[in-house]
């Protein structure tokens, strides 16, 4: 049976309350039938998370079996950890504060509030970098080789469509498109695919090869005449994909034109020419690189940030592959293998393969204050491991 | 695991935060069983009679909001294995935090209704 109003007022006379200090409503607390349940459970909301779940908005955990789970708004993504409080937390529906209960004219004195649940810990939330790198990894799995490439025809390997990466990267839907487009990702027959390396460079190739025999400015190439000439070669959506994989687009009376990346075309020159050896002597691997790109553009050794690195230590100097994609996600493994390749770093070589660590506000220079060591070396700052490397 | 929230505005609940752990009087459990009376003074003070306690707390509004997640039943299995749903029940802005000591009551004989 609920308790009486009656009842309530010989507790308060019982415990030497007066009623004339008090409110006129009394809330009766009493436990839920499901409140021990324990599928109820708190999540403490970051700024901004309360406003998305009250506009409508859905959060969405993610991780598999061995995966730490994280939480997913529309573009953010965040860690989650179980933070434990020494007290006892009841989650009260119906409950009114004293505002409430002043502003409401309502006559009762009694309400009767069932405690939902209880609990002594909470989910506690914390903003992290979106778990990229297996995004690229699954769709390494099957690479696309083109359309003449038989692998297509009898690949068993997973394709996968925006649905299936939803569910299997750790990162909100936001981070997930912009990372499709940042790897060059394209999408076919309904699947998110990469280019393989040599079907790229075969792409890219054509084009160029177009753009010098035309003799078109590389600020204006137009996208109707390649169709025209290189559609009898490759599929007119590779041909536009490769466009716009190595340019900028843009509209100017009413044809559509690319703006070529002189950079990105001469990087991923290099990457073609270093990657068919350990590593090359500089001079000479720099003289091949110019006469490779095309005419009018130039080569130049800062465009292979966090692809390429050099090694001035060597005599003659050497440069050798060293992707910032092949490395680990980890800040803590993502440092050993750096310092596994090379003992000491100044700041400038090592950025770019740290670079991509950086959390929300955080700064290189704080990464590597946690991270490593630093000393001078002829008169040069360079950073070191903290700990010994095997 | 996929959290949705459900239709319509969401209900604010309020947090009550004790010290200490519940227990049931009972052996039967918690379910169903009274805690004890709240109430407030004309000043805005929660008091909260528990057994034969008194306890003085205060309301807070709390920075960063509670959302209160309730777990569904499985859904349909998925690429990534079988999701378990979970849906926003409501929102929790404000606490109830006791966290002065309990005062006990000295009866005599409660006064019969």
């Amino acid at each position: 049976a609920m308790r009486s109003r009656a009842e309530v007022d010989a507790t308060l006379q019982t415990a030497k309350l007066n009623p004339a200090e008090l409110l006129p409503v009394v809330h009766c607390l009493s436990f839920g039938t499901q409140a021990g349940t324990g599928d109820c459970c708190l999540l403490q909301l970051e700024p901004g998370l309360c406003a998305e779940l009250e506009a409508g908005r859905s959060l969405v955990i993610r991780g598999e079996k061995d995966e730490q789970a994280v939480l997913c708004s529309k573009d953010k993504t965040y860690d989650m950890k179980i933070a434990d409080t020494s007290n006892m937390l009841l989650f009260i529906p119906g409950c009114k504060t004293p505002e409430e209960l002043n502003a409401d004219q309502a006559s009762c004195d009694i309400i009767h509030s069932q405690i939902a649940g209880f609990s002594n810990n909470y989910w506690e939330l914390r903003r992290c970098r979106p778990k990229l790198k297996k995004l690229r990894r699954l769709l390494m799995e099957d690479p696309y080789e083109g359309p003449d490439s038989r692998q297509d025809q009898t690949s068993t390997f997973s394709k996968y469509t925006t649905e299936d990466l939803l569910s299997l990267i750790q990162a909100s839907e936001e981070e997930i498109l912009h990372q499709l487009q940042v790897i060059d990702a394209c999408k076919i027959e309904g699947y998110w695919r990469i280019l393989e390396f040599d079907y790229e460079m075969k792409l890219l190739n054509h084009v160029t090869q177009l753009i010098d025999s035309e003799s078109w400015s590389l600020n204006k190439v137009p996208l109707r005449t390649c169709l025209e000439e290189l559609g009898s070669l490759e599929p007119r959506e590779m041909i536009e994909h490769i466009l716009l994989s190595y340019g900028r687009k843009y509209i100017d009376d009413g044809e559509v034109y690319f703006e070529m990346h002189e950079d990105k075309i001469c990087r991923a020159i290099a990457q073609m020419l270093l990657q068919n050896a350990v590593k090359f002597n500089l001079s000479e691997f720099q003289e091949v690189w110019q006469q490779s790109v095309p005419e009018g553009m130039t080569a130049r050794l800062d465009q292979l940030k966090g692809l390429a690195l050099v090694d001035k230590t060597s005599r003659p100097e050497t440069i050798f592959l060293l992707k910032v994609e092949d490395l680990p996600e980890d800040n803590q493994e993502r440092f050993n293998s750096l310092f596994s390749i090379r003992e000491k770093w100044t700041e400038v070589d090592i950025t770019p393969y740290i670079q991509d660590l950086c959390a929300e506000k955080q700064t290189v220079g704080a990464l590597l204050t946690k991270y490593a060591r630093s000393s001078t070396q002829n008169g040069v700052k360079v950073y070191n491991s903290r700990r010994p490397i095997s | 695991l996929v959290r949705s929230e459900g239709a319509g505005g969401l209900a604010q609940w309020v947090l009550v935060e004790l010290q200490g752990e519940v227990e049931p009087r009972q052996s039967g459990g918690l379910a169903g069983s009274l805690l004890g009376d709240l109430h407030y003074t004309r000043e805005g003070v929660p008091v909260l009679i528990v057994g034969h306690h008194i306890l003085y707390g205060k309301v807070v509004q709390l920075e960063k909001p509670f959302a209160v997640l309730v777990k569904r039943g499985a859904g349909e299995p998925g690429p990534a294995g079988p999701h378990t749903h979970y849906t926003v029940t409501a929102l929790i802005k404000t606490k109830l935090l006791f966290k002065t000591r309990p005062k006990p009551i000295i009866t005599n004989v409660p006064k019969k209704v």
